[in-house]
């Protein structure tokens, strides 16, 4: 989706940075697999070992979009965002519907009816609560303990920050992966996406209905 | 007499109960309990510091070390970072600033507890990492401006949001696991 005027950055959420993220973007992981990205891509990609963009918007899991217009400001509070059919299996997702959205918006900008007026963006967005903060401030120290080569150190302040901000699957699945997830929290991800039941895992977008071509 | 000997009774009663509730909080906020080689992680940059800390897990500083670790300073005024200044409460003053033989040392934690800083602490490393204040975390839900980062691509090349102004962005999230 190269437009004029529109950019794509796509940011890693991976404490392993380069070593666990780069791969993907090189297409080295793809080697001998069927894909369809094309390696490496054309948009900017960025690598977040410190989870940053997650802190600085208050993010909970990924994929995630934001939109951001011409001068900068948010146009959409920040939602489920796949670009691809993929992970159609899992997600259950009609992401045909949030493209032709991009799409609107990148032809018609303020005008399109996928921008959400800002009294309305503003009610829609999560604040960081002070518990948030907090668990924010204890995935950073295990996010440095783990950067410093003391993974086993990290797990009680990664505990702090999924029990502080139980909703954020961020802060779950990158403390998995850094571990044995059933020895060292008494989960896995599968466990924890059972438990929630028949809720979503990732709630679709809240988007306009799709307008007939 | 006998009325004489109950009030000093209470009197002695009340100062030996007045030195139990105050001495654990003197003891407390006095900077002097254990010296401790720290860290301070502060707006994501780590710096190490000779720090000294309480019973209450609170990381004292030199001047010199507080401005080194979080470019915050003590003038007149309050504790002043560029334009922003945090004026100390008068009435507990001593809870933040105290002199010693050395020179004057600060209580950061402390400091971070009255501008609502959320802090997290690793006694095993002697980390010491302090968040952001809620003005600056939910500041853009008022104005609804994306706020800027920087980050690097996978050659390492740094990369800004606000390089992307003037065009219509969509950041997209995601990672390996």
């Amino acid at each position: 989706m190269k437009e004029k005027n529109f950019e794509i950055i796509s940011i890693a959420q991976d404490t392993g940075g380069v070593k666990d993220a780069g791969p993907w973007i090189t297409g080295e992981a793809y080697k001998g697999k069927e894909t369809a990205a094309k390696m490496p891509p054309t948009y900017t990609a960025l690598i977040d070992s410190e989870h940053l963009v997650t802190k600085l918007y208050n993010l909970v899991n990924v994929p995630t979009g934001i939109w951001i217009n011409e001068k900068g400001k948010l146009v959409r509070p920040p939602e489920v965002a796949f670009i691809d059919d993929k992970f159609k299996e899992f997600t259950h997702l009609d992401t045909s519907q949030y493209l032709s959205g991009l799409r609107d918006w990148i032809a018609n900008g303020d005008k399109s009816e996928y921008v959400v007026p800002e009294k309305q963006l503003k009610a829609r967005m999560t604040p960081a609560t002070p518990e948030h903060q907090l668990a924010a401030a204890e995935f950073s120290m295990a996010e440095y303990l783990v950067h410093i080569g003391s993974n086993d150190d990290a797990i009680p302040h990664f505990k702090q920050a999924q029990k502080l901000h139980p909703e954020n699957w961020n802060y779950k699945r990158q403390a998995y992966l850094l571990a044995d997830s059933k020895k060292n929290y008494g989960t896995t991800f599968q466990d924890e996406v059972k438990a929630l039941n028949g809720k979503p895992y990732y709630p679709p977008p809240d988007l306009p209905p799709k307008k007939k071509d | 007499m006998k009325n004489l000997l109950t009030r000093t009774l209470v009197v002695c009663l009340g100062l030996v109960m007045t030195g139990l509730l105050t001495a654990p909080f003197v003891r407390a906020t006095t900077p002097d309990s254990t010296k401790v080689q720290a860290t301070i992680i502060f707006d994501r940059t780590a710096t190490s510091v000779n720090g000294v800390t309480d019973n209450s897990k609170d990381l004292w500083v030199t001047l010199e070390d507080l401005k080194k670790s979080t470019r915050f300073e003590l003038k007149p005024s309050g504790v002043c970072r560029d334009e922003l200044c945090f004026p100390l409460p008068k009435a507990n003053r001593e809870s933040f600033v105290r002199k010693q033989d050395d020179g004057s040392w600060f209580n950061l934690s402390a400091f971070a507890r009255l501008v609502h800083q959320p802090i997290a602490y690793d006694e095993k490393h002697s980390i010491w990492l302090f968040g952001d204040r809620p003005a600056v975390q939910n500041g853009f839900l008022a104005t609804l401006t994306a706020p800027d980062f920087t980050l690097p691509d996978v050659n390492g090349k740094m990369h800004s949001l606000s390089d992307f102004k003037g065009k219509k962005v969509l950041i997209v999230t995601w990672a390996s696991w």
